[in-house]
């Protein structure tokens, strides 16, 4: 076959095309493909490598060796990792940490929820632009200055204080509002509940409206439909914006600096007070790794189960 | 006497559009009728539907359902479930859960046990031959299945009417006309009141007891698949049911209930009437083409064109010659069976059609 072909092919490549049952033209074809693949990719692969499998890599080796007064020495020891399960306070933030983390993903959520199903089923294209905006915007000024809001908000001398002292509700500034978790918690949630509502919504958006209208034909109620239809298309939405808030709320340091209290202080925090003024770099490698570990053990879960969850139409 | 469900006057349309998309239909469905609204897409079939079901509420306009005012009351008030064209089935469900929901809502709560919703799933499924897909979910089905499951669906809450929106439309024509002969076959059983929307004039014909066309927000021409085919009220009702040949001509004389018709070919033909008021107006004349045939038989009672066969397909069963009339008369299509009468291209050719397949259309 293919007699036309023959002359111009090396005889490996005949031999290949004759094991493999692959024509020699196909084989060209694919040669040219994985050329041009190669040429694409060799961008975001150097970028890759320089940037994540690099510092991973040194990470990793700074976080088996030790210090010596504030010198690194190189080693092969796993004592920092043992330290971060049996000496505190490393554990306890972390628990902690993921702690705020949790309650920044549920509250972000039940936020993030009405607002999606508002812009799902009900608003027009216009508002939905308009809503868009609003919570595209925020981003525009710095998180710092966006956390620092909440301390005038929240303090003593703060809106709500003078508000409830306006109002003769109470006669002395209240306390409990500001450096605690809960303003931690209610930061971490005002800053990162728009990955929440854009999670939600984009799995809101896939319910067709005749699913709606199908129901309320049969005669569900308005509960019913949430309760067995929409909510349960919804949850990989859910879980994917969960992690998310999660995960940012988790690796914060900002708002436990700003609005956290004295025992408010969070697994970032430590880490920078390792890296400078305690110029213990092992120590805040092994956190990291730990940190990374549980992070790729949290997304492949989630994954799962967002996996498990989603629905097909 | 009122019938079994009424349109009075509904009109609607939407946000600014300053075009109504339904525009003062009047229509009565008797029970146990199969109505198709049939018309393309935008004409207000669809809308007036959604409108029956309580999805739409129109602008003007009352609706009544067996004697009752049902023009505002919700859809789940209404005595009538809805099939939709892209099967609205419940994706996280399984066919059995999604046959099952209207029995397992609130409203219905006591009326079945568990075991007897169990039968009745296992009922309505294997009536549309689905008895062992009952535990598989939706995307796992075609399409055909897809929507057997959403029939079975809106027939096991028992509901008096049920409305169908296009619902084959996404399936390819193979399995349309095995859907359509279940469709019909589910309507002889249990009897109910359907009203389907379409704008496939062959399904329409296939299935309903009574076709309404449908064009502009108006209805056109309503009644049975017979009378839209052969006595089509207008231009726009001929072209839109399967292929007729429309010419143009001048009534000469009307004689009784026969009209005298001279084409630009100075043939004339004779086409029965029951207005003779058209005399000396120019009208159009409709002949379909399976109504007419080459040659001549002789017989007077038939009305004789001549042409040039300009054209020749091969369909199969049948071939299709298209005649170049004389004088710019117009061109007529031919469908004559393979077995029958033959020309070829260029050929004179003589056709004849009778009086009573002719039909006088305003021009």
């Amino acid at each position: 076959m293919e007699d036309a072909a023959t002359p111009v092919m090396t005889t490996a490549s005949v031999a290949v095309a004759e094991s493999t049952g692959i024509s020699p033209g196909a084989l060209k074809a694919k040669k040219i493909e994985r050329a041009r693949m190669l040429f694409w990719l060799l961008p975001p692969a150097a970028w890759f490598f320089v940037f994540m499998i690099l510092p991973y890599c040194m990470l990793f080796y700074y976080s088996l060796g030790s210090v010596d007064y504030v010198v690194f020495k190189p080693g092969l020891s796993l004592a920092n990792f043992v330290r971060v399960f049996t000496t505190e306070p490393y554990l306890s933030v972390m628990l902690k940490s993921a702690k705020i983390g949790i309650y920044t993903a549920i509250l972000s959520s039940i936020i993030a929820y009405p607002l999606a199903f508002y812009l799902a089923f009900h608003a027009s294209e216009a508002i939905k632009r308009y809503v868009y905006l609003l919570v595209i915007v925020p981003w525009w000024a710095s998180y710092l200055v966006k956390a620092y809001a909440w301390k005038t908000i929240l303090g003593t001398g703060g809106l709500i204080n003078a508000s409830l002292l306006g109002l003769g509700v109470i006669d002395h500034p209240l306390t409990l509002f500001l450096y605690n978790e809960f303003s931690v918690t209610l930061t971490l949630a005002y800053i990162f509940t728009p990955f929440a509502v854009l999670s939600i919504y984009a799995q809101l958006e896939r319910v067709p409206t005749s699913l709606i209208e199908v129901a309320l034909d049969q005669g569900a109620t308005r509960m019913e439909i949430f309760r067995k239809i929409v909510l349960p298309i919804s949850i990989p939405g859910i879980i994917a914006g969960g992690v998310i808030t999660f995960s940012l709320g988790f690796g914060d340091f900002v708002a436990p600096a700003l609005v956290g209290g004295a025992d408010s202080i969070m697994i970032s925090n430590i880490v920078i007070n390792l890296l400078g003024a305690a110029y213990d770099w092992p120590m805040a490698a092994a956190i990291g790794l730990i940190i990374i570990a549980l992070g790729l053990g949290l997304i492949t879960l989630a994954h799962r189960l967002e996996h498990q969850f989603q629905v097909r139409f | 006497m009122a019938a079994y469900i009424d349109l009075i006057g509904i009109r609607k349309s939407y946000g600014a559009s300053p075009v109504a998309a339904v525009d003062g239909v009047d229509l009565s469905i008797q029970k146990g009728e199969f109505v198709t609204l049939l018309g393309s897409s935008g004409c207000g079939k669809t809308t007036t539907l959604r409108c029956i079901a309580g999805f739409e509420m129109p602008d003007t306009g009352t609706i009544r359902f067996s004697g009752e005012d049902i023009t505002y009351s919700q859809p789940s008030e209404r005595d009538m479930r809805m099939v939709f064209q892209d099967f609205a089935l419940f994706p996280n469900m399984t066919i059995s859960e999604n046959v099952a929901f209207g029995l397992r809502l609130k409203k219905m709560r006591g009326r079945y046990s568990e075991a007897q919703i169990r039968a009745r799933v296992e009922e309505y499924l294997s009536l549309v031959q689905l008895a062992d897909h009952g535990k598989k979910m939706p995307h796992q089905l075609s399409g055909g299945q897809k929507q057997r499951t959403a029939l079975a669906r809106a027939l096991i809450t028992d509901p008096a009417v049920v409305l169908f929106d296009e619902p084959l439309a996404s399936l390819d024509a193979n399995l349309r006309k095995a859907m359509q002969v279940e469709i019909k076959r589910l309507h002889r059983q249990f009897n109910k009141t359907f009203i389907y929307v379409t704008h496939d004039q062959e399904e329409a014909m296939a299935m309903s007891d009574r076709i309404v066309v449908m064009n502009k927000g108006r209805i056109v021409q309503s009644g049975s698949p017979e009378e839209v085919y052969s006595q089509p009220n207008s231009k726009f009702v001929a072209n839109f049911i399967d292929r007729a040949n429309i010419l143009t001509g001048i009534v000469e004389t009307v004689d009784g209930s026969t009209a005298k018709i001279r084409l630009a070919s100075g043939a004339t033909l004779s086409a029965p009437t029951n207005d003779a008021t058209i005399s000396g107006k120019t009208v159009g004349v409709m002949i379909r083409v399976d109504r007419v045939s080459l040659g001549e038989d002789g017989s007077d009672q038939r009305n004789i064109l001549r042409g040039i066969v300009a054209e020749r397909l091969f369909l199969g069963a049948k071939n299709e010659y298209v005649i170049e009339l004389a004088d710019g008369a117009g061109r007529i299509s031919v469908h004559e069976r393979t077995a029958g009468a033959q020309a070829s291209i260029g050929d004179v050719v003589p056709l004849c059609v009778l009086p009573d397949d002719i039909r006088v259309l305003a021009a």
